[in-house]
């Protein structure tokens, strides 16, 4: 067997008896039976990122922003919006769910009474101003409403669907929290750091920047709460 | 007076002058309350996130999910009482091994009595868990696994890696018990899907009374203490500054040096397992060859078991400290040991072990001592077992991975 200090689990760990993986390396041709020692081998995978398996760190992407920057390389992660500005991870909607997850506010919370929001219900609106002064009015499916706060949690969808079922318009609204999973990060996640991040969905796909509140890590990736929502 | 070697680090292992060095503070100048938002607290709350990222690190954690609590017992009690707890089910099962420590198995026996339904996992020769049972065991009611890292009797590393997988597959929650791991092999929670993991500092070369539970955001769970609220709510009592910076000492030593100290504690080991099998023919090692602790013998000795506590005495008079199973079982010399039992000793063979665990500060000169007293020590007792010879023929009997 020609196996190489590459082949051996990385975790130098001493347990062996050899101080790193590539001593015990060296040591196999002579004597095979030497990978005995190794209880890693084959079983556990190389360590983890310090936020844990469920979401993989990348390396700093290059910068290149404007014209005459380097393009990326096919499959090459790009940490950039589409202006150029850096962001930390993509926000990805829960898998179960029609799209990314917003909690809102209509900035008349009457308006949750008045139009008689109920669940399953579609709308539209735009989140004007504070919170976080998006261009393009948004569409979407109600998931929950607490008539008493007029707090709305919608699943923000295409235009297709408000086109074929109708809906109710709220006007202006402000989004209040976004909730996501990241799947992909280049900077560990902690609970009450604010990040730029990009929403996957973002027809703009300009960066955002809030707040992280809520840390869960899954086995489909680390479940987030972002609020105090800016664009860029 | 006779030359005194420690050979009982399982049991505990002896402050680390560093560590000593680094707690002094804690002790007199810095006295302050980390609660306290003065100056005095300030200081204080400094050594408090400081101790509390140095664990974090020896595990691959997030410092706000390291709970510092009393002990390693305290921290096991918290993580199986506390989650079994605070799901607040109706019907809840938990899935342990045979051979845990007590602070896990006494609490399951605790929560049995509280309707909690309990499966003991069965375990090898070697004391090793077949992740197969675990995933046969898991019901829709399993609400938490709790399985040791390391046994403190025989020093068999458990899959870890493969058991908690399986755990998060079904969603199910994974506590390991650590304190005999914790600084001696890599743990990663992340990698190893590890949601709760209890570690004690005084057997990483730290001071005793302090402890730590690892507990993954986002796990459900609620204290054993109730009161001002420390610890995130989960372990109140105004905390042991000096011991906590302690416990964060110890770990960052154990961190930095565990891949050096790991193979100086391996090559250790052997010359015991190899020099005590070639003088003293009736010695067999108990677990598995090299799935074990660094540091960690486990030797049995054909027809003499009945003899093992003479044994201990006779090494003691030779200024010798090693171990009969578990220091924790000292109050139950008498009895066979419920994990040797576990892994298929007879109740003979079970009582008659003796446990040889080296520490960082153990040397060479130590171990040649130690294999210069046992041949001594065992010479002078008589085999008390009627079916047993001292000098049986390898692969007789059941004698586990006999050498």
């Amino acid at each position: 067997m020609n196996l190489t200090a590459a082949d051996l689990p990385g975790l130098d760990c001493g347990v062996c008896g050899f101080r790193t993986c590539a001593a015990l390396a060296e040591r196999l041709p002579s004597d095979p039976d030497l990978l005995k020692r190794c209880i890693y081998y084959g079983a556990e995978r190389k360590t983890s990122g310090p936020t844990g398996p469920l979401v993989q760190l990348a390396e700093p992407a290059p910068k290149h922003t404007g014209a005459g920057t380097p393009q990326p390389a096919p499959g090459e992660t790009v940490w950039q919006d589409s202006l150029g500005r850096d962001f930390d991870f993509f926000l990805e909607h829960f898998p179960s769910e029609p799209g990314p997850r917003e909690i809102i506010l209509p900035h008349n919370p009457l308006l949750t009474r008045e139009l008689e929001i109920k669940v399953g219900d579609t709308l539209i609106g735009r989140p004007l101003g504070m919170s976080c002064g998006c261009p393009i009015t948004h569409c979407g499916v109600v998931m929950q409403v607490d008539s008493r706060t007029g707090i709305i949690v919608w699943c923000v969808t295409g235009p297709m669907r408000p086109r074929q079922e109708g809906f109710k318009d709220l006007g202006y609204y402000s989004a209040e929290a976004y909730e996501g999973l990241i799947t992909k990060a280049r900077a560990e996640i902690k609970i009450g750091l604010r990040y730029f991040f990009q929403p996957t969905r973002c027809m703009l796909q300009w960066r955002h920047s809030g707040l992280v509140n809520y840390v869960n890590r899954t086995p489909q990736g680390t479940q987030v709460r972002l609020e105090g929502l800016w664009i860029g | 007076m006779a030359e005194r070697v420690y050979l009982d680090n399982a049991a505990t292992a002896p402050l680390d002058p560093r560590v000593a060095l680094a707690m002094r503070p804690y002790l007199d100048p810095v006295f302050g309350n980390p609660s306290s938002l003065h100056w005095a607290g300030r200081e204080a709350r400094a050594g408090l996130v400081a101790a509390r990222s140095q664990v974090a690190r020896l595990l691959r954690a997030q410092p706000e999910e390291i709970v510092f609590t009393g002990s390693g017992t305290e921290a096991d009690n918290l993580a199986l009482v506390g989650v079994i707890e605070a799901l607040g089910q109706h019907e809840n099962h938990l899935i342990t091994s045979s051979i845990e420590h007590p602070a896990v198995l006494e609490t399951c026996r605790y929560l049995e009595r509280r309707g909690v339904e309990v499966t003991y996992l069965p375990v090898s020769g070697e004391g090793l868990i077949d992740p197969a049972d675990l995933a046969r065991a898991l019901r829709p009611t399993t609400r938490l696994v709790s399985i040791m890292a390391a046994n403190n009797v025989v020093g068999t590393l458990q899959p870890i890696h493969e058991l908690g997988r399986i755990a998060r597959e079904r969603g199910v929650l994974f506590h390991t018990d650590a304190v005999q791991a914790a600084g001696k092999i890599p743990l990663d929670v992340g990698a190893q899907g590890i949601d709760l993991l209890s570690l004690s500092a005084h057997k990483l070369h730290g001071p005793k009374g302090v402890g730590a539970l690892f507990v993954r955001q986002g796990v459900p769970i609620g204290p054993l203490i109730h009161g001002g609220g420390q610890e995130r709510g989960l372990r109140s009592s105004t905390e042991n500054m000096a011991g906590i910076v302690g416990l964060g000492c110890a770990a960052e030593i154990a961190r930095e040096e565990m891949s050096s100290e790991a193979a100086r504690l391996v090559n250790l080991r052997d010359q015991i397992i190899e020099g005590v099998t070639a003088e003293t023919p009736c010695t067999y090692l108990i677990g598995h060859r090299y799935r074990r602790l660094p540091g960690h013998i486990c030797l049995g000795f054909s027809g003499l078991e009945g003899e093992a506590i003479k044994l201990l005495l006779a090494l003691d008079e030779a200024g010798i400290a090693v171990s009969s199973g578990s220091a924790c079982s000292a109050h139950h010399v008498g009895q066979s040991s419920y994990i040797l039992e576990a892994m298929g000793l007879d109740a003979i063979r079970a009582r008659g072990s003796l446990r040889v665990t080296l520490g960082r500060f153990n040397t060479e000169t130590d171990v040649a001592s130690f294999l210069r007293a046992l041949p001594e020590a065992v010479r002078t007792l008589r085999p008390t077992s009627s079916y047993a010879s001292p000098s049986p023929q390898r692969g007789a009997g059941n004698e586990p991975d006999r050498r």
